[in-house]
């Protein structure tokens, strides 16, 4: 079977981050909501699945709690990808594994692939999640696998003779790689446009198989390597001073006066 | 014996990473891509320095690999760039330990190490503390540079690679401007409407002595500006004295790249978009009305002390 894997992260919303009074980041208190790039991967799998005409299962693992009050937004995650794309979802959720460690998500990722016995030729992913933007889950996931893996994926040209054709965005040039199958791929935004799920498919999603496991399910004992210190909200002092004028000369002259008080004009 | 391994990948890197390396242990160097010359300024150092020929990432993450099996490094110290954040995610999983990019601040301590780096778009930041062996790449400015002094070794990294294969490689189109060094930078977004348009931005930039830089879709997706004119966060971050953002949502991914401006003045039509907010002179107006209107009061401002 040729099936594709496609990791969807429920990330923490940046665009609306909550703070304690005492200036601290309130995790519990800000929304999780599917990681922007995983949406390309959703995309793409799409039009790899016609290609290679297996299934696509979604792995999500939940990263952060409580684990009670983020049914809601995980369930939204997970009903995308369904309704996008994949036949099945696979969420790990386990008190045990939140808050998140990135050597112990690659861990289980890996380990619900093996043990569900998903088979992928192809595991799919976006570059980086929305909350972390750490740029490590899928290598990490590729060497637990033991499959070759290429990051910043932006082009994914063609599927020929048990290999891919991509081109991967790095530093400072651009490859046409030739990948062999299975494979992990990390995918950028330029890979493709994401349209939104149609009615219809939401719809369908919810007759699809979600499967909840805990690390029990998957025979799994992990061991967390971090520990969070501190996270503090950054303050963006900025002056928010509004400029709104009918008259656009007006407003020209109204920024330039202060430009001018504030020293950063150089003519 | 040493036990922290420096992933160097460009000659602006390497001094602050030997130099924060030497204040965690004792270091050796892997250098790829490297030009003869290049060699030769990082055995100045002083510390043995193993060559790699290639700065493709699963070339990088063997020679590394390779390295961390002889050494058992408590340390891996990297510069925070594409190739190298790939080559290290691949180290990270093959032995289970901690990897750290974006790093602003690091302290070694006995059993492990304390870092901070910036969370959520840079809206929060983030402390860990995580035990060793583990991987830190790190942001500029993240120590002092080592001072130079006595002869390093030099051995010679090679090995079979098999697996991915390169079809083609294709430089990209980079404009050469250094818009982190810029006083000045004006950042277009999609409220333009063509290519052509960004004229303006370009009279606009010159007349102030700046340079210009484009969001995600103008520069990455439409490529109506060079790649290395992309500022946000996984491109450019900039911290020039005024930076004007014209037709710019303001989305976090953006922001975050912009944080370290002195000023940030945005221009757009609609008050609602979420750059006016985090900006100091939010100028609700259509660009394309403004800013030809905002040059001619600045040329004639600039024509004043003569002409009158």
């Amino acid at each position: 079977m040729s099936n594709i894997v496609v990791l969807v992260k429920a990330s923490l919303n940046p665009e609306v981050v909550r703070q304690n009074p005492d200036g601290t980041f309130d995790i519990d208190y800000t929304p999780l909501k599917i990681s922007d790039v995983d949406r390309n991967a959703l995309e793409e799998a799409i039009r790899l699945k016609q290609v290679f005409g297996g299934k696509v299962y979604s792995v999500t693992v939940l990263t952060w709690g409580p684990l009670k009050a983020r049914e809601k937004d995980l369930r939204l995650v997970v009903q995308e990808a369904l309704a996008k794309v994949a036949d099945e979802a696979f969420v790990v959720a386990d008190e045990s594994i939140i808050p998140g460690d990135y050597s112990v998500t690659a861990n289980v990722i890996a380990s619900v692939i093996k043990k569900m016995g998903l088979n992928p030729i192809l595991v799919l992913a976006g570059e980086a999640s929305i909350d972390e933007s750490t740029y490590q889950i899928p290598g990490r996931v590729a060497a637990k696998l033991g499959l070759p893996y290429v990051g910043y994926v932006r082009r994914i040209r063609e599927v020929r003779d048990g290999r891919v054709v991509v081109e991967r965005d790095l530093e400072d040039y651009i490859e046409v790689l030739e990948v062999p199958l299975p494979a992990v791929l990390s995918v950028t935004q330029e890979l493709n446009e994401p349209r939104p799920p149609t009615l219809i498919q939401i719809r369908m999603a919810s007759r699809k198989p979600v499967h909840m496991l805990t690390l029990k399910d998957l025979g799994l004992d992990v061991k967390r390597q971090r520990s969070i210190v501190e996270m503090r909200v950054v303050t963006v002092s900025r002056k928010q001073v509004l400029i709104e004028e009918a008259d656009v000369e007006k407003a020209a002259l109204k920024l330039v006066e202060y430009l001018e008080k504030e020293g950063v004009l150089r003519l | 014996m040493s036990d922290v391994i420096v992933v160097s990948q460009k000659p602006s890197d390497a001094g602050e990473l030997i130099g924060l390396a030497r204040t965690m242990g004792n270091p050796v160097i892997v250098a790829f891509q490297d030009s003869a010359e290049r060699v030769e300024e990082l055995l100045g150092y002083g510390h043995r320095v193993y060559r790699v020929k290639s700065s493709r990432p699963e070339v990088l993450a063997k020679a590394v690999n390779i390295l961390y099996e002889e050494f058992k490094p408590k340390l891996i110290l990297g510069p925070n760039t594409r190739n190298v954040k790939d080559a290290m995610s691949v180290v990270a999983g093959l032995h289970d330990i901690h990897m750290a990019p974006d790093v602003v601040e690091v302290r070694g301590e006995v059993d492990g190490v304390i870092y901070k780096r910036g969370f959520m778009s840079e809206r929060v930041t983030i402390t860990v503390k995580v035990p060793y062996p583990t991987i830190i790449l790190a942001n500029p400015r993240i120590a002092e540079p080592a001072p130079k002094g006595g002869v390093g070794e030099l051995k010679e990294l090679s090995f079979d690679f098999i697996g991915v294969k390169v079809v083609e490689v294709k430089p990209k189109e980079l404009s050469g401007i250094n818009l982190e060094a810029a006083e000045v930078v004006v950042g277009v977004g999609r409220g333009f409407k063509a290519k052509d348009d960004l004229r303006m931005a370009f009279e606009l930039a010159k007349l102030l002595g700046g340079q210009v830089g484009g969001t995600r879709p103008i520069a990455a997706d439409l490529k109506w500006l060079p790649e290395d004119a992309w500022i946000g966060i996984s491109g450019k971050r900039i911290a020039p004295k005024l930076y004007i953002a014209i037709g710019v949502s303001g989305a976090p991914q953006h922001m975050s790249g912009v944080a370290g401006s002195k000023i940030i003045v945005a221009v757009n039509k609609d008050k609602a978009a979420p750059i006016i907010k985090q900006s100091d002179y939010g100028v609700v107006a259509d660009l394309y009305k403004f800013i030809p209107t905002l040059i001619e009061v600045l040329k004639r401002k600039r024509g004043a002390p003569h002409s009158t």
